[in-house]
C-alpha cells in the first residue's frame, strides 16, 4: 500500500500527443478514478503505471520509490483488465495462485492465501473449477481475488466492469469498492462512465485529449466543473451561451436569449460574452402565480417540448432561440404544456459562469 | 496500446536470430542464383546468360505454356471455388462438416501423385482412356495443357473455397437485408454487395493458386510430357544429362522467382484489404431453395469435392493391381508392395526421418517469429514477417539449386547429406508455420499475457509458463500438418537429396521416369496413407485451434 505521486509525464504515440503533462498525487488507501471520453489518455496512464507503457518523460513513485523505469513483472501492482484475462488453460485456484508461485511462496501457505482470497471474493469452494465454467461476474471475481491475494502496493481497474449487464454492474461497483476500503488499499480505476465514478471514488480526474482536466472529489466535479467540457462530460446540462450585462459586488447579470440570468462570480465586465452553466435539476418549475423562493432569481420562458422519463420529466424551455432544460421529479406540473409560458426559479450561486470559448 | 514493451531483449533477440537464419539459409542462396545467372565463364558480370536464354524460342514457349497454364488454372479455379464455397455457405447441402473435412484434403495430400493417378486413369494406355475408345470416343490422353489445368483445379481449388467461404459467412446478415430492404432483388444484392465484400478473399486466394500452378514441379513433371515448363526447365538445366548449367537454370530460377514474388505481393495486398468484412454481428441465414436448386448445389459441392480425391483412391485400388512393366493387369496382387519393399525399406525411413526433423525444427523456429509478428510490431518485425512470408513465393526446385551452389564449397559444407534437406524444408515450410502460430496467437487475448506479467512474471517466463501451453495444441496441429506436406515434398528433395538419401517422393519419381508404374504405385500408396493417418488422428485439435490449412 502506498500513495503514487505522478510527475510531468509526458508520451507520444508518433503524432498522436496521448498524455500530456501530467502530475497528480494519490494519497495511500485512496479510491481515485480517471474518467474521460473514449483516447482520452486514461488508459495509457494507468498502463504507465503498471508498467505496459513507456514514458517519454516524467516519474512515477509508490511512497518514496521511483518506479517509472523497473519492469512491469517487478512493480508489485495488480490489475485486473477489461477482458479480466483469466488464464483458460488454469483452474480458479491456478489463476488466484499464479503471482504467489511468481512470488515462490510455499504451497502450504499459497493453498491457505488462495482460499482466503476466494472467500473474499464469495467464491469459497470454486476452486477446482474451471474458467469456462464461470459467468462474467465469477470470472470478474476470480479477476480480483488473483489481484488481491499477491497484497498489491497498487489495485489498478482497467473498465473491469463493462463487460457485466448493467444490475451486476452496480452490485460489483459496491463490492470492490467495500473490498478496497477492507483491505485498505490504493486504488486507481479507469472508467468512462460518469456515473461509475461518482458512485465509487474519493477523487476523480476527468482526461481530455492527454490533459487532465479536473480533478476532485465527485461532488466537485459535477457541481463545480473547471470548465465546459468537464461540465458537459459529467451529465446532461446546460451551457447557454450568452452576454453580460451588469457586474456589480460577485452578482453577475447575463442576457440570454430574451431572459435575464443572475450568477455569482468575481471576475466580469459588462460586454464580456460568457457561457452560463445550470443543471436542469438546479432549476425550479415554480407554480402557477407564485414568485421564487427567497435569495432565488427566475426567468420565464415557453415549454418546448415535454418528455416523460419515469423517475423523472425533461422539459426543453426556449428563452428564444436559446433552449434550456429542466429536470422535475415525477411528471410536470399542470400548467406547464407545450407552448405555454412557465416560471422558473433558481439560487444563482448553482449557476457558472465561463468566459465563451 | 495494447503491444506490450516492444523494446525489451526477448523480441529482439528472435527477430536477430528468424532474420539470421533466413538470411543464412533463404536470402544467401537465392542470392547466389542470382549472382550465377549474371556472371560469365571468365567471372565477369554480364547480361549474356540472360539473352541466351531469353532469345531461344523454346524458353519463351516456355514462359508463354507456365502462364498459359498458372492464368487458366487460376480462372479455372475461381469459377470453381466460388460458387462451390457459396453453395456450402449459404444453402441447405446436406453433409456440411464432411464437406468441410474433405475440402481441405487436397491441399495436404501430394498433388503430383494426383496427376500422376490421372496418368494411370486417363494416359495413353490409362484404363479409362481404353474404355473410352472401346466406346468410339476419340479420346487421347490426358497430357498436355487441359490435363495440367484440370489437374490444378481440382488440387488447388480449396485454396479458393476456404478464404471466400470463410468471407461468405461473414457478411453481416443487416448488411444483405439492408440491400433487399432498399429495393434491391436478392440477385441484385448478390452482385452489388455480397460479391464486392468477399471480392478480395477470393482475390488472395486466386493469387495464391497461381504461385502454386507457376511454382509446381510433380504435376508439371508428370503431365508436361516434352512440352517446356518453366519449373520443369529450370531442373533440367541445373541437373541435366548434358551437364548442369547452373547458369542458364540461374536465369530461369531468377525469372521464375520474380513472377511468383511479385504475385505474392499482389495477394498480401489484398489480403490486407480483407478487414472491412470481419465485423459480423449475425451470421448471414442460409437461404431456403427450392428441391430442384438444392439438388443442383449437393450435386455440384459433392461432386467436385469426392473428384477432387478420386485421383487418390484410384492410386490406392491401382497399387493392389498386377504391373507386368508399365502395362496393368486385373489381377489382384501385393507385389507391387513386396517390389518396393525388397528395393529398399530405407526411402521411407528417410522420408519419416527429414519430415519429423525438419517439423520439430519448422515448428521451434516459425512459432517465436509468429510471436514477434503478431505481438510485436514494428519495422524491424514487419521485415522479418516479409521475409519469413517470401519463401512460398519461390519454388522448391529454385531454393534447392540456390543451396546446392552456396553450400556445396566454401566455409560451410551441407550438399550430400540429411541436414540439406531438412534445412531446405523448414524454409519451404516456415511461411506456413509463422502463419499458423501467428493465428492462433489472434485467439488468445493479449492482456492475458499482460495479466501474467502483472502477477509477477517477466515477459520470457511468461511466454513459456503461459503462452507456450495456451498455444501447444495448436502448434502439435500445425506441426502434423507440416509433417504431412514434407512427406510429398518433391521439388527441392530431387535437386538435394543424394545417395542413400531418397524419399518416397524421389522413389515415385525415379520411377515415373523409367518404367516402374507398379512401384510407383505402390510408393503413392503408401505415401498417401502415411499422410492421411496423421491427419486424422490430430483432426479435432485442428479443428479446436481453428487451424487455416492454408
Amino acid at each position: 500500500m502506498a500513495a503514487i505521486a505522478l510527475d510531468k509525464i509526458d508520451r507520444k504515440f508518433g503524432t498522436v500527443h496521448a498524455v500530456r503533462d501530467v502530475s497528480l498525487e494519490i494519497r495511500d488507501g485512496e479510491f481515485f478514478t480517471l474518467l474521460g471520453p473514449s483516447g482520452c489518455g486514461k488508459t495509457t496512464l494507468m498502463r504507465m503505471v503498471a508498467g505496459f507503457c513507456e514514458l517519454d518523460s516524467g516519474s512515477i513513485r509508490f511512497g518514496a520509490r521511483r518506479i517509472d523505469a523497473l519492469p512491469p513483472h517487478r512493480r508489485n501492482t495488480g490489475m485486473v483488465f477489461q477482458s479480466y484475462a483469466i488464464f483458460p488453460n488454469l483452474s480458479v485456484a491456478g489463476n488466484v495462485a499464479y503471482g504467489l508461485r511468481a512470488r515462490g511462496v510455499a504451497s502450504t501457505e499459497r493453498n491457505e492465501r488462495v482460499r482466503k482470497a476466494l472467500r473474499l471474493v464469495h467464491l469459497d469452494g470454486y476452486e477446482d473449477r474451471w474458467p469456462h465454467q464461470l459467468s462474467g461476474g465469477q470470472l470478474q471475481r476470480v479477476a480480483l481475488a488473483r489481484c488481491l491475494v499477491i497484497e498489491p502496493e497498487v489495485l489498478l481497474l482497467d473498465e473491469p466492469l463493462s463487460n457485466l449487464d448493467a444490475k451486476l454492474r452496480v452490485e460489483m461497483r459496491y463490492e470492490i469498492r467495500q473490498l478496497q476500503q477492507k483491505l485498505g488499499l490504493t486504488a486507481i480505476y479507469v472508467t468512462h462512465d460518469q456515473e461509475e465514478a461518482l458512485a465509487i471514488s474519493e477523487r476523480i480526474a476527468v482526461m481530455r485529449a492527454g490533459r487532465l482536466e479536473q480533478v476532485g472529489t465527485p461532488w466537485e466535479v459535477y457541481n463545480q466543473p473547471a470548465n465546459p467540457f468537464v461540465a458537459d462530460f459529467m451529465g446532461v446540462t446546460n451551457l447557454l451561451p450568452g452576454v453580460v450585462v451588469s457586474a456589480r459586488g460577485g452578482r453577475i447579470e447575463v442576457k440570454i436569449g430574451e431572459a435575464l440570468f443572475a450568477a455569482r462570480a468575481e471576475t466580469g465586465a459588462a460586454g464580456d460574452k460568457v457561457t452560463l452553466l445550470i443543471r436542469p435539476e438546479s432549476l425550479l418549475l415554480l407554480p402557477a402565480q407564485h414568485g421564487p423562493p427567497p435569495n432565488f432569481a427566475s426567468f420565464e420562458a415557453i415549454v418546448a417540448r415535454i418528455e416523460y422519463l419515469g423517475v423523472l420529466t425533461r422539459l426543453d424551455l426556449d428563452l428564444g432561440g436559446v433552449t434550456v432544460r429542466v429536470a422535475v421529479l415525477d411528471k410536470a406540473p399542470d400548467h406547464a404544456v407545450p407552448g405555454g409560458r412557465v416560471s422558473v426559479g433558481y439560487d444563482p450561486a448553482r449557476a457558472i459562469l465561463f468566459p465563451a470559448s | 496500446m495494447t503491444m506490450l514493451r516492444p523494446q525489451s531483449v526477448f523480441p529482439l533477440a528472435i527477430t536477430a536470430l528468424g532474420l539470421g537464419l533466413l538470411g543464412l539459409f533463404f536470402v544467401y542462396p537465392l542470392f547466389t542464383v542470382f549472382k550465377v545467372s549474371f556472371i560469365d565463364a571468365q567471372a565477369h558480370i554480364t547480361l549474356a546468360n540472360y539473352a541466351k536464354i531469353l532469345s531461344k524460342g523454346f524458353y519463351q514457349q516456355a514462359f508463354i505454356n507456365s502462364f498459359a497454364i498458372g492464368i487458366a488454372s487460376t480462372i479455372g479455379t475461381t469459377l470453381l471455388g466460388v460458387p462451390l464455397a457459396y453453395c456450402v455457405a449459404r444453402l441447405p447441402v446436406p453433409g456440411k462438416s464432411a464437406v468441410l473435412v474433405l475440402i481441405a484434403l487436397p491441399l495436404v495430400l501430394p498433388s503430383f501423385i494426383a496427376a500422376y493417378a490421372l496418368v494411370l486413369l486417363l494416359g495413353r494406355s490409362g484404363v479409362m482412356t481404353v474404355w473410352l475408345q472401346a466406346q468410339g470416343i476419340p479420346f487421347r490422353s490426358i497430357y498436355g495443357m487441359p490435363g495440367l489445368v484440370a489437374v490444378y483445379m481440382l488440387t488447388l481449388y480449396p485454396y479458393v473455397v476456404l478464404p471466400t467461404l470463410a468471407a461468405f459467412k461473414a457478411v453481416d446478415a443487416s448488411m444483405e437485408e439492408a440491400g433487399q430492404n432498399l429495393g434491391a432483388s436478392r440477385w441484385r444484392v448478390f452482385w452489388t454487395v455480397v460479391l464486392p465484400i468477399v471480392a478480395p478473399s477470393v482475390m488472395s486466394g486466386a493469387l495464391l493458386v497461381l504461385i502454386e500452378s507457376l511454382e509446381n514441379f510433380g504435376v508439371a513433371f508428370v503431365l508436361a510430357e516434352d512440352r517446356p515448363i518453366l519449373s520443369i526447365e529450370v531442373y533440367r538445366l541445373f541437373a541435366g544429362e548434358v551437364g548442369s548449367n547452373p547458369a542458364s537454370a540461374g536465369v530461369l530460377g531468377v525469372s521464375l522467382i520474380l513472377c511468383t514474388t511479385s504475385v505474392l505481393l499482389l495477394q498480401r495486398r489484398y489480403l490486407s484489404k480483407r478487414r472491412f468484412a470481419t465485423s459480423t454481428r449475425a451470421a448471414p441465414p442460409i437461404h431456403k431453395v427450392g428441391s430442384a436448386l438444392n439438388l443442383l448445389a449437393t450435386v455440384f459441392v459433392w461432386g467436385t469435392v469426392l473428384v477432387a480425391l478420386v485421383p487418390f483412391f484410384a492410386v490406392l485400388v491401382i497399387s493392389f493391381l498386377e504391373f507386368r512393366g508399365p502395362v496393368m493387369h486385373g489381377n489382384f496382387s501385393v507385389a507391387n508392395f513386396q517390389d518396393l519393399w525388397n528395393r529398399s525399406s530405407r526411402p521411407l525411413f528417410n522420408t519419416v526421418f527429414l519430415a519429423s526433423a525438419a517439423s520439430l525444427v519448422a515448428a521451434l523456429v516459425g512459432v517465436p517469429i509468429g510471436y514477434v509478428v503478431t505481438r510485436f510490431r514494428s519495422r524491424l518485425s514487419h521485415l522479418l514477417d516479409m521475409t519469413a512470408m517470401m519463401p512460398f513465393a519461390v519454388s522448391g526446385t529454385v531454393l534447392g539449386i540456390g543451396l546446392v551452389v552456396a553450400f556445396n564449397a566454401g566455409w560451410l559444407i551441407l550438399t550430400g547429406g540429411w541436414l540439406i534437406l531438412v534445412i531446405a524444408y523448414c524454409v519451404r515450410k516456415l511461411p506456413f508455420n509463422v502463419r499458423a502460430s501467428s493465428a492462433i496467437l489472434h485467439q488468445i487475448d493479449p492482456s492475458l499475457e499482460e495479466a501474467s506479467i502483472n502477477l509477477g512474471f517477466s515477459p520470457v517466463a511468461t511466454f513459456f509458463r503461459l503462452t507456450v501451453p495456451l498455444m501447444l495444441g495448436g502448434v502439435v496441429g500445425g506441426m502434423v500438418l507440416t509433417w504431412v506436406t514434407l512427406a510429398a515434398e518433391l521439388s527441392s528433395t530431387v535437386v538435394l537429396y543424394s545417395g542413400s538419401w531418397s524419399t518416397m517422393t524421389t522413389v515415385i519419381f525415379q520411377a515415373l521416369e523409367g518404367t516402374g508404374a507398379g512401384i510407383a504405385s505402390a510408393a503413392s500408396a503408401v505415401l498417401i496413407l502415411t499422410t492421411a493417418l496423421p491427419l486424422l488422428m490430430v483432426y479435432r485439435l485442428l479443428r479446436k485451434h481453428q487451424l487455416a490449412v492454408l
